[in-house]
């Protein structure tokens, strides 16, 4: 961008360089430093002295490090796992948009990005670099760069996820975000599309309701939520014993459900919280799409919800994106509701590291809950990779002018 | 549209929000009426609990709930206004203010006053914070080199993106006792500074982490608005020689206004029921919010059960006062809704 | 990486070779241990610490069997157990989550499953309340002395007997500046800080409730017991108000305090050499009396399990054995230092003096009672504003009575 308008004297310029520094490193810092304590043993993690955190004396000495030459070869490897997605992500998510639907593509590549960067980090990379390193390691005067020189431990991790078995928190943690951004998002295009084209004044309360309903603390839904769900057997039952309905229903299931510990009714709860958000953000979205184009296919006799599906929708997508992100935020991350609701066979992962960071546990507890956070945060690391152009213009479209 | 269409697109999303949201919020309203009691009886009862090798057996007066077909028998009784009474405590606030009365040092004694103060002070404070260094951010990195601008965004998005309690977790072991970030302070003001043993670092430590949060939902949406300024009007600015000031002053924040007012809104929300921080920093014995009072309220006490009456109370007092909040932009909302109808 | 990540990588290809094998195996009922195979699924909610890892760990060998270990158990348990049919066949509990379950009447008495398969049980692990057994008691726990037996040694101290003499002894060890802080305290503003009011108190002789369930705290006692508080807090951490047992066990185990007034079920990881830079070196005592001549100025707790009684009679009766495969003698042993077990395969170490010492030194049990339930929570919720300095003593103890009374007319208690 060459504007004119934008461009700084050169004072004003370092001065701004600087600002992006110190604030990069300021949102960066604890993050980073949590993910460095994730490789330490206990002594070295918690200890108050930094070089002990940064170099992990104990953690060397005892179960091991990494050498200079490890090092560069991760550098090396997180540079290209940054710059293959900007660079390459569009083309791509564009190659496997199967039937042109863009979204599905982006998804797709997403996760073969994530498989791959997993194949690649955790079975082609140790033994290619354990190679180097030996030949480095022979060589006279770069021979100091092989041997260990940093403490590492991957334990912590190992004990997380197999010992504790944490990927089934993980599968868990997928499903509800997945089921959450979907429903959310089809329950949510049709109401925020609704309200953007209404011009009745119910349209206007319906959005102030939603508004105030977004500003309710959670505890006070959540709490209310506990006592119905374990009952929700006895209070159901008379529906399914009605004589219209009851049948209806018994397609379902035989009898009324227990809705506590159901993933399916925590994933209900975390759209309806998640709704007033959604339809805001989205009524806005389709209030910049030109009304002229779905006038039009009404022209052409096409009813208001066939209007809807067949000229909104292929234009509505980096809307739909970027609010389908907000909502797989606030299920991903979600503690609330998900610690009360579910019970051991679907708990999160969220819920999983707070329990992890129990009243009565070890250090060595501890930093395996450190791991367990730094786990966490990977999905949504890649989230924000991939799609990290996504949020931008879809904000930019307009999805969020009051 | 017209309205019966407009209510089959919206029916999914309204049935969802009513059964989760306006259901419970209602019973809510109904039972911060009413209290539910035990009927108990005093019965003498023996007793025996474990020692180490030996067993402690002891004879005494105990208070039994009464049981019926295997159930404590309760009483629903209807108080009026006995719960937002003891939420509020107005006899206690009049004795402050009184003759003889300690003035706010007292009425900062009661729970409620005591979290009320904190929560609008935390969501108060943050705001401008957030606003501002999502804006500067924003511009700052308008004017970059275009190859950095993807990693700094990548970096700026982590603490938005991070799970809170993940978050939480991280800032406290930066700095609680002589955690890193402590020991750096310690450091270059050369005093011993202890975070979490006073009142205010505590409110400070909780505001900073609040807006290191959400600055980045600030920045992002600043940052997009700032790619649909109209360069026209910005080239023709500068070729009317205004300066660097006024272009950001008439053009610039002109431009960004109804975004500024988005983030307010979500950001008013958000912080005025803060409660994450309050367990994550365990910062309740020097600051509470209204949330955190619900929540404790909730929660089983000792004996199990729940102060449901105080606890709707105090949260049908926390909705009065975002909606008292939010009003000024409802209003906003409302005359713009009237000019696009 | 030669040593670390790669021998990492080969762990955890080993581990996860093993976790499939035991995957199949479970799944394949070739149970390990178990005295019966179990064909019921049988669940369980309990708390999360390691002693009740390792006796659930025991119950899940004989299959078909589910335990959830959460923190915030006491939050869940008395609507899961009042459930129809319970969530849960076995409530884990501690002495006071007992009491809402009692209360509610939906826990079973067990006399009639004692007599079947309780032959191994010792007499003072089975919970009389009226004459029925309602529970079984699995490890007994207290808050007692640990101190550095090697800076009392260099400043020629002996062990404490009284507060008194402690505080002494803090002072001496203050002006060494051998350790950052004398003294750790689970001084955590809400549970852990009025617990420790609970036992200063009892040490005190006060009692909490009177007859006809009046509040009696704001006594001399609770004057007392608050300015001995304020006194240790002196010597501690300035940050005593957010620190806990984890976090003060942390301390103990990087060298930063000398003393501590610390759960029993911390003292094993005292000498774990992973964890510990003080192996060896803290020794477990009595909890210091807190007038001369006086009991431990402590409580002592259990912890065990119940049984539902929303549930048919027949998946009682197994979960009433799969639980006490939880606690069998292969158990004990293999997992001794864990706790204070009540069994008669436990042989009591170095790290069970303090808890032992404590009990036999005449320390309260902590009394489990509705009233007291409310009392603790008044106690949590008041006493952080004393310690901030928001409120003298007097007016805490009066705004703990107060906040008492209002929860105990609430709850029916009070009239």
């Amino acid at each position: 961008m060459t504007v004119r308008a934008f461009r700084l004297s050169p004072g004003l310029k370092v001065a701004s360089g600087l600002f992006l520094v110190v604030w990069s490193v300021i949102a960066a810092f604890p993050l980073v430093w949590t993910a460095l304590m994730s490789f330490r043993l206990p002594l070295d993690a918690l200890s108050s002295d930094p070089m002990a955190v940064i170099l992990g004396p104990v953690t060397l000495a005892r179960a091991g490090g990494v050498s200079v030459v490890d090092l560069v070869a991760v550098a090396v490897a997180a540079i290209a796992a940054w710059w293959l997605p900007a660079r390459h992500g569009a083309a791509g998510a564009r190659l496997l948009a199967v039937g042109g639907m863009e979204p599905l593509g982006w998804v797709l590549a997403a996760l073969l990005y994530a498989v791959a960067l997993g194949i690649v980090g955790l079975l082609v990379l140790p033994p290619l670099v354990g190679l180097v390193e030996t030949i480095v390691g022979v060589l006279p005067l770069v021979g100091g760069l092989a041997p260990p020189v940093v403490g590492f431990t991957g334990e912590h991790y190992e004990a997380v996820w197999i010992a504790r078995g944490f990927h089934k928190e993980f599968v868990n943690s997928i499903t509800l975000t997945v089921g959450v951004v979907v429903v959310s998002l089809s329950v949510g295009t049709l109401a925020g599309y609704g309200l953007a084209r209404a011009r009745t004044p119910i349209a206007f309360w319906i959005l102030v309701t939603a508004l105030i309903f977004r500003a309710l603390p959670h505890s006070v839904l959540v709490a209310g939520y506990l006592p119905p769900f374990l009952n929700s057997h006895e209070i159901l039952q008379p529906l399914w014993e009605m004589p219209v309905l009851g049948p209806v229903l018994g397609l379902f299931s035989d009898t009324a459900p227990t809705l506590y510990g159901q993933p399916w009714a925590v994933v209900l709860v975390l759209v309806a919280i998640n709704q007033p958000f959604t339809i805001w953000m989205l009524r806005s979205f389709f209030l910049s799409v030109p009304t002229e184009l779905d006038e039009a296919a009404r022209v052409d006799g096409c009813s208001q919800f066939g209007a809807f599906w067949r000229v909104i929708v292929p234009v509505m997508w980096p809307g739909v994106i970027t609010t389908g992100l907000f909502s797989f935020l606030l299920a991903y991350n979600d503690y609330l509701v998900t610690s009360l609701l579910l019970d051991q066979a679907n708990k999160t992962m969220v819920p999983a590291i707070s329990q992890f960071l129990g009243s009565d546990n070890t250090t060595t507890d501890q930093i395996q809950a450190v791991a367990a956070a730094v786990s966490v945060t990977a999905p949504l690391f890649l989230l924000v990779m991939v799609f990290q152009r996504q949020i931008v213009s879809g904000l930019t479209l307009g999805a969020v002018k009051g | 549209m017209k309205t019966r269409t407009l209510l089959w697109f919206v029916a999914p999303s309204v049935a969802l929000m009513l059964v989760f949201i306006a259901l419970p919020l209602a019973s809510v309203f109904w039972q911060s009426f009413f209290v539910t009691r035990t009927l108990f009886q005093e019965v003498t009862v023996e007793s025996c609990q474990p020692g180490f090798l030996t067993q402690t057996c002891t004879t005494e007066l105990r208070s039994q709930p009464i049981l019926r077909d295997g159930k404590p028998v309760t009483e629903r009784v209807f108080v009026g206004w006995e719960n937002y009474r003891l939420v509020m405590r107005p006899d206690a606030l009049v004795a402050a203010f009184s003759p003889g009365g300690g003035g706010w040092a007292d009425v900062r004694q009661i729970d409620f006053w005591r979290a009320l103060r904190f929560t609008l002070t935390f969501t108060l404070v943050t705001l401008p914070l957030v606003i501002g260094l999502g804006l500067v951010i924003a511009l700052a990195l308008n004017t970059a080199i275009a190859s950095l601008r993807g990693p700094i965004i990548f970096v700026s998005l982590l603490p938005f993106i991070i799970t809170p309690v993940v978050g939480a977790l991280s800032i406290r072991w930066l700095f609680i006792g002589d955690g890193i970030l402590t020991a750096a302070l310690r450091w270059l003001t050369g005093e011993n500074v202890i975070m979490f043993a006073q009142g205010w670092t505590i409110e400070v430590l909780l505001l900073t982490y609040r807006v290191w949060h959400v600055a980045p939902f600030a920045f992002i949406v600043f940052y997009a608005a700032l790619q649909t300024v109209n360069q026209d009007t910005l080239e023709s600015a500068v070729v009317d020689g205004a300066s660097r000031f006024e272009r950001l002053r008439y053009v610039i924040l002109p431009h960004l206004a109804p975004f500024m007012v988005f983030v307010a809104l979500i950001h008013l929300m958000d912080a005025y029921r803060v409660f994450d921080e309050i367990v994550g920093f365990s910062a309740q014995a020097h600051h509470i919010s209204l949330q955190w009072l619900t929540y404790s309220l909730l929660m089983p006490d000792g004996s199990g059960s729940r102060a449901i009456g105080r606890a709707s109370a105090s949260s049908m007092l926390t909705m009065i006062g975002i909606v008292a909040l939010l009003i000024p932009l409802l209003v906003r909302t409302w005359r713009d809704h009237h000019q696009k109808g | 990486m030669r040593q670390g990540f790669n021998r990492e990588t080969m762990g955890m290809f080993k581990t996860l070779m093993l976790a499939t094998a035991l995957t199949v195996a479970v799944a394949s009922g070739a149970q390990a241990a178990c005295a019966f195979r179990n064909e019921t699924p049988i669940r369980m909610l309990a708390a999360s610490f390691p002693a009740w890892k390792a006796a659930t760990d025991a119950m899940a060998e004989c299959g078909n069997f589910q335990a959830e270990l959460d923190l915030q158990f006491r939050d869940k348990q008395p609507a899961a157990m009042a459930a129809q049919p319970a969530r849960y066949h076995i409530a884990g509990l501690a002495v006071n989550s007992l009491v809402p379950l009692l209360d509610q009447g939906t826990v079973r008495p067990l006399d009639d499953l004692v007599a079947k398969y309780g032959k191994d049980l010792l007499p003072n692990q089975l919970i009389r309340i009226d004459g029925k057994v309602m529970a079984i008691a699995i490890l007994v726990n207290a808050q007692h002395l640990m101190y550095r037996e090697d800076i009392y040694k260099q400043l020629g101290l002996s062990e404490p007997k009284t507060y008194d003499e402690l505080l002494t002894q803090l002072e001496t060890i203050k002006k060494s500046g051998l350790v950052q802080y004398p003294l750790g305290g689970t001084y955590r503003a809400g549970w852990d800080l009025a617990t420790e009011f609970v036992n200063l108190y009892f040490g005190y002789g006060g009692a909490f409730i009177g007859a006809g369930n009046v509040p009696t705290v704001n006594n001399t006692s609770g004057q007392r017991t608050l300015e001995m508080m304020k006194k240790l807090t002196a010597y501690m951490d300035p940050e005593y108000l957010a620190s806990d047992a984890p976090y003060v066990a942390k301390q103990f185990q990087q060298g930063k305090i000398a003393v501590s007034n610390l759960w029993a079920t911390r003292a094993g990881a005292m000498d774990d050499p992973k964890e510990s830079t003080v192996v060896g070196k803290v020794v477990m005592a009595a909890a210091p009396a807190a007038v001369p001549g006086g009991k431990p100025a402590t409580t002592i707790w259990w912890d065990g399990f119940a049984i539902a009684k929303n549930i048919p009679d027949a998946e009682a009766d197994t979960a009433f054995r799969v639980a006490l495969e939880g606690i069998d003698g292969e158990m004990v042993r293999a997992n001794n230092d864990l706790a204070v077990w009540l069994s008669k395969d436990y042989k009591p170490g170095r790290a069970a003096r303090g808890a032992a010492e404590s009990a036999q030194g005449g320390a309260t049990p902590y009394p489990a009672t509705t009233a007291m339930g409310l009392m603790q929570t008044a106690l949590a919720q008041n006493l952080p504003g004393f310690f901030t300095g928001a409120q003298t003593a007097e007016q805490t103890l009066a705004r703990i009575e107060a906040a008492y009374t209002t929860a105990a007319r609430e709850r029916g208690l009070l009239r």
